[in-house]
């Protein structure tokens, strides 16, 4: 069914441009395919045996640039964090395991894990101050992160070598190498470095098609909306800022036993340009982009001495121009865009077939969510001025008010985007007062946006399981190596956000990027993933507004499935009429005091309102 | 009071003023557009390159400085209208001005390294002579030094009268507060932010010349380093800030230079950049900057 549904949809968006789209597919689908990857895999370790040992040694180096590809692609591509200073975890790893082997006498199967490890520590450190800062400042720390790991190995000259570097690392092109024992040249090293990037390359397919990958879109994308479904972005980004400096550590590890020798010059800024273009020229987020960029920049240089000689300015002249010419790179460019859900997942989610009803809060006390009092100051302006109410399950409660009367600011306090000035909110016996807005989701109470907020080119189906996410419970281990009980449990909620899709007639483009769809059918698809994130109370912000009459009622039903569920709902709206049908009261807000609490007849009657919304004169009259 | 630490001190506000004419630099493109020239640096190394170039070619030297001044303002023309403008209009995220502004940067810094020639240069002394100096306090002071701090608080104060006084830096300021709304006042916004990259382009230019000056000598990867220094003097001040960046240009340079003098030359720009993330990480809105409200 689902891929019947593809082929239509695919095929309204894609018309124009039948031949290179179709090409596209074909080589998604090889590409994809695991038959042709092991084909792949055994012509290479088998095909190595023909070549001389210097192409060997080039493919060594084209391997290592698509394991340090990755690590770009992991922070910059999926978390959306850039870097500018990726050389030093690059060297990191080739100093730590270069000195651990050399100098400590540690095997190389031991050190290179160590190495890998310190790397990963060191990412894990740098986004503390990281994740205080963003955009121009990010790039300026990570670019110092660069230059000063730079300078530290340039004057610790009893361990780094210093200016004169750190010569004789056992290595393969010195036929110094010996793993466990074993004796290693140049081609059996080749072998050993494809199996270790096979392995790579499957992990960051599993893992961008994972619970975790799909987090780090949801932050890279809105950091907001990521928090609002209780994704917290700041232990997200520690753990792309850990697993991208581990990657970057285990290319920087195995580039040492490569080469054996190590000087500072490798690892300053150039190198952090060069896996930036690499990254950038690949396609963020393709990782068999990626391995062609790889492939392309390592062989470029070796094998044309035009490009050597040219090499810093074609850098340059790709980084300033590939962004505008070639936005997605040599992937978007061959292959179709990537999905992020596992299809074994989806396999097996197709012969589930789960309950809306279990949505339904369940063997839990029917608790209210309470404002008490709540005060909102910007400087001298107070947004919103000791306002009270309680949301109680199974009712809906509108919340209107002329612009700029602080709906949405309240929605912000008790959603933990704001801590308030004064007063508090609790969920039942709970005080979630100033709670932040990941913890305020887990706390289950769960808010939509005024201008929906989902990761544009994830597909409807996506955005939906991405609410989901706090409820899933496998490790990101478990999920990176696509254990079966992670593939269970993600199914199982893949097959709630079917019955969400059909609840929300969303079933029918179920598998189009979101970008592609019209404004309605984004809101209805946020808020069916904010109902997939099994809230007890939801805050809905002005959901109607820009929706057509038949996608209003549809989602007027959607809020009265959700009343049926027991659910508390909070709703901002201007469309009196839609608010008239569904609400069990209303609460009017002016200048950030409450007016009126109560029915939504009285409420047309009452003269404070009239006033707020009309004018004083209209109360006269 | 000791010479050295005396000497120190003098070197470091005066390399401390260059650093807080980059960091002016780098907040006049902030102001006006909120992204900043990453290639700034090889602005710096190439008005200095060209400087050299010009007066081997027997070009009077004020010439040559004025002609180079020229080539740099008019990149800076460039810089905006093809790496920053299509970035910010594709509408994606900090990642594309950053990346086209840097690439930008190195394929300067590549055709530099390409004609020029990777060796540093001598760079000609252009009033005073390393030898020079007069006597102040009893201390020897180096007039080269004396010069470049001129030169450098000459050239902020003018551009800081310059934003208060004039209408055009009114402008500015209504353009980095509300550019939609400068431009439905009629402002032409598109000039101004054209202007503005030309200006900090120039103030790149003078910077780079003054810093060879004191250095003696230029190569092509000279600006990198240098512009991360700017850096470090905005963010210490607050970027955007005017007082801010001479204050913390001067912070840097003292700094530098101090733990250059007592620990290691090799340190001086470690520290510095060691400076760079300890802020960020403590303070991103620097000493003198204010943190910026956001709406959610």
């Amino acid at each position: 069914m689902t891929a019947s549904v593809r082929e239509e949809t695919g095929a309204t968006v894609e018309q124009p441009s039948l031949g290179p789209a179709a090409l596209r597919r074909g080589l998604s689908r090889l590409v994809a395919h695991p038959l042709f990857q092991l084909a792949l895999l055994a012509l290479l370790l088998l095909g190595a045996g023909q070549l001389s040992s210097g192409t060997v040694q080039i493919a060594s180096f084209v391997l290592i640039a698509a394991i340090f590809a990755q690590s770009i692609n992991l922070l910059t591509g999926l978390a959306g964090q850039i870097s500018l200073g990726h050389a030093g975890f690059f060297g990191i790893g080739a100093y730590c395991s270069g000195i651990l082997v050399k100098s400590w006498g540690f095997d190389v199967a031991a050190a290179v894990p160590v190495a890998v490890l310190l790397a990963a520590a060191t990412g894990w450190l740098l986004s503390f101050p990281a994740n205080r800062v963003r955009d121009v400042y990010l790039a300026m720390m990570t670019l110092g992160f660069g230059m000063v790991f730079f300078e530290i190995v340039r004057e610790w000259n009893d361990v780094t070598g210093g200016t004169m570097g750190l010569p004789g690392v056992p290595a393969a092109a010195l036929r110094t190498l010996t793993i466990l024992g074993f004796r290693m040249d140049g081609l059996d090293y080749f072998r050993l470095v494809l199996l270790v990037t096979a392995l790579v390359l499957l992990l960051m397919r599993n893992l961008t098609q994972s619970r975790i990958g799909r987090a780090f879109f949801a932050i890279h994308v809105s950091e907001v909306a990521a928090g609002s479904i209780g994704i917290p972005s700041g232990s997200t980004k520690q753990l792309a800022y850990a697993v991208s400096g581990a990657l970057a550590g285990l290319a920087g590890a195995l580039y040492a036993h490569l080469v054996g020798y190590l000087g500072p010059e490798s690892f300053a800024l150039p190198r952090s340009i060069e896996v930036l273009v690499i990254a950038i020229v690949g396609g963020l987020g393709s990782i068999a982009g990626q391995v062609l960029s790889a492939t392309l920049f390592t062989f470029l240089p070796e094998r044309l001495q035009v490009f050597a000689e040219w090499q810093f300015i074609a850098y340059g002249l790709i980084l300033t121009f590939s962004l505008l010419v070639l936005p997605k790179g040599i992937g978007g460019l061959l292959f179709e865009p990537p999905r992020f859900i596992k299809p074994r997942v989806l396999r097996r989610a197709a012969g589930l077939t789960a309950d809306p009803a279990a949505l339904r809060p369940q063997g839990e006390a029917a608790e209210s969510l309470v404002v008490e009092g709540v005060t909102m100051r910007f400087g001298g302006l107070v947004a919103v001025d000791g306002v009270s109410l309680r949301l109680e399950p199974g009712r809906i409660t509108a919340l209107v008010g002329p612009n700029g009367s602080g709906k949405s600011t309240l929605v912000n306090v008790v959603s933990g985007i704001y801590r308030p000035t004064a007063g508090k909110v609790r969920f039942g016996e709970r005080d979630i007062t100033g709670l932040s807005d990941h913890q305020v989701a887990a706390a289950r109470v769960v808010r939509t946006f005024q201008d929906p907020r989902l990761v544009p080119h994830f597909t409807v189906r996506e955005n939906l399981l991405l609410g989901a996410h706090r409820l899933l419970r496998h490790s990101g281990a478990a999920a990176t190596l696509g254990l079966p009980g992670a593939i269970a449990e993600e199914a199982e909620h893949l097959a709630m956000a079917e019955a969400v899709l059909a609840l929300a007639g969303l079933t029918e483009v179920a598998d189009r990027p979101i970008d592609t769809l019209p404004y309605g059918t984004r809101r209805m698809a946020e808020v069916g993933r904010a109902l997939l994130a099994r809230p007890r109370v939801i805050l809905l912000d002005e959901p109607a507004a820009g929706l057509s009459e038949k996608e209003m009622e549809r989602l007027a039903q959607l809020i009265r499935d959700m009343k049926a569920m027991g659910l508390a709902i909070l709703l901002i709206d201007h469309h009196m009429d839609f608010l008239a049908e569904l609400v069990d009261e209303v609460v009017v807000l002016d200048s950030g005091r409450m007016i009126y609490h109560g029915d939504i007849a009285g409420m047309r009657r009452d003269p404070q309102v009239i006033a707020a919304y009309l004018g004083d004169e209209a109360t006269h009259a | 009071m000791d010479d050295f630490f005396f000497s120190l001190v003098l070197a470091g506000i005066s390399v401390g003023s260059v650093y807080a004419l980059v960091a002016l630099g780098l907040n006049l493109t902030f102001w006006t557009t909120k992204t900043l020239n990453f290639g700034q640096g090889s602005l710096m190394m190439l008005c200095a390159m060209l400087t050299v170039f010009l007066s081997s070619q027997g070009v009077a030297m004020a010439l040559a400085v004025l002609g180079s001044l020229l080539v740099i303002a008019a990149l800076g023309m460039f810089i905006e209208r093809w790496t920053v403008r299509p970035a910010l209009r594709s509408g994606g995220s900090t990642m594309g001005w950053v990346v086209s502004t840097l690439g930008f940067g190195i394929f300067l810094q590549g055709m530099a390294a390409k004609y020029f020639g990777s060796q540093a240069v001598a760079f000609p002394e252009v009033i005073f002579t390393a030898q020079d100096y007069v006597t102040l306090f009893g201390q020897y002071v180096s007039l080269q030094y004396l010069v470049v701090l001129a030169v450098a608080v000459v050239l902020i104060l003018l551009l800081e009268l310059f934003v208060r006084k004039t209408v055009w830096g009114q402008a500015v300021h209504a353009v980095s507060l509300d550019p939609e709304l400068a431009l439905v006042q009629g402002m032409p916004v598109r000039r101004i932010i054209l202007g503005s990259f030309m200006l900090s382009s120039v103030l790149a230019g003078v910077a780079g010349v003054l810093i060879a000056q004191i250095g003696g000598t230029v190569d092509p990867a000279f600006g990198f380093d240098l512009v991360l220094l700017g850096f470090v003097a905005a963010v210490l001040g607050g970027m955007g800030s005017s007082l801010g960046a001479l204050a913390g240009g001067l912070v840097v340079g003292l700094i530098s230079k101090l733990v250059g003098g007592y620990v290691s030359t090799a340190a001086e720009h470690g520290i510095a950049f060691a400076l760079l993330m300890l802020m960020l990480a403590v303070r991103p809105q620097g000493l003198f900057g204010r943190p910026e409200v956001s709406k959610a």
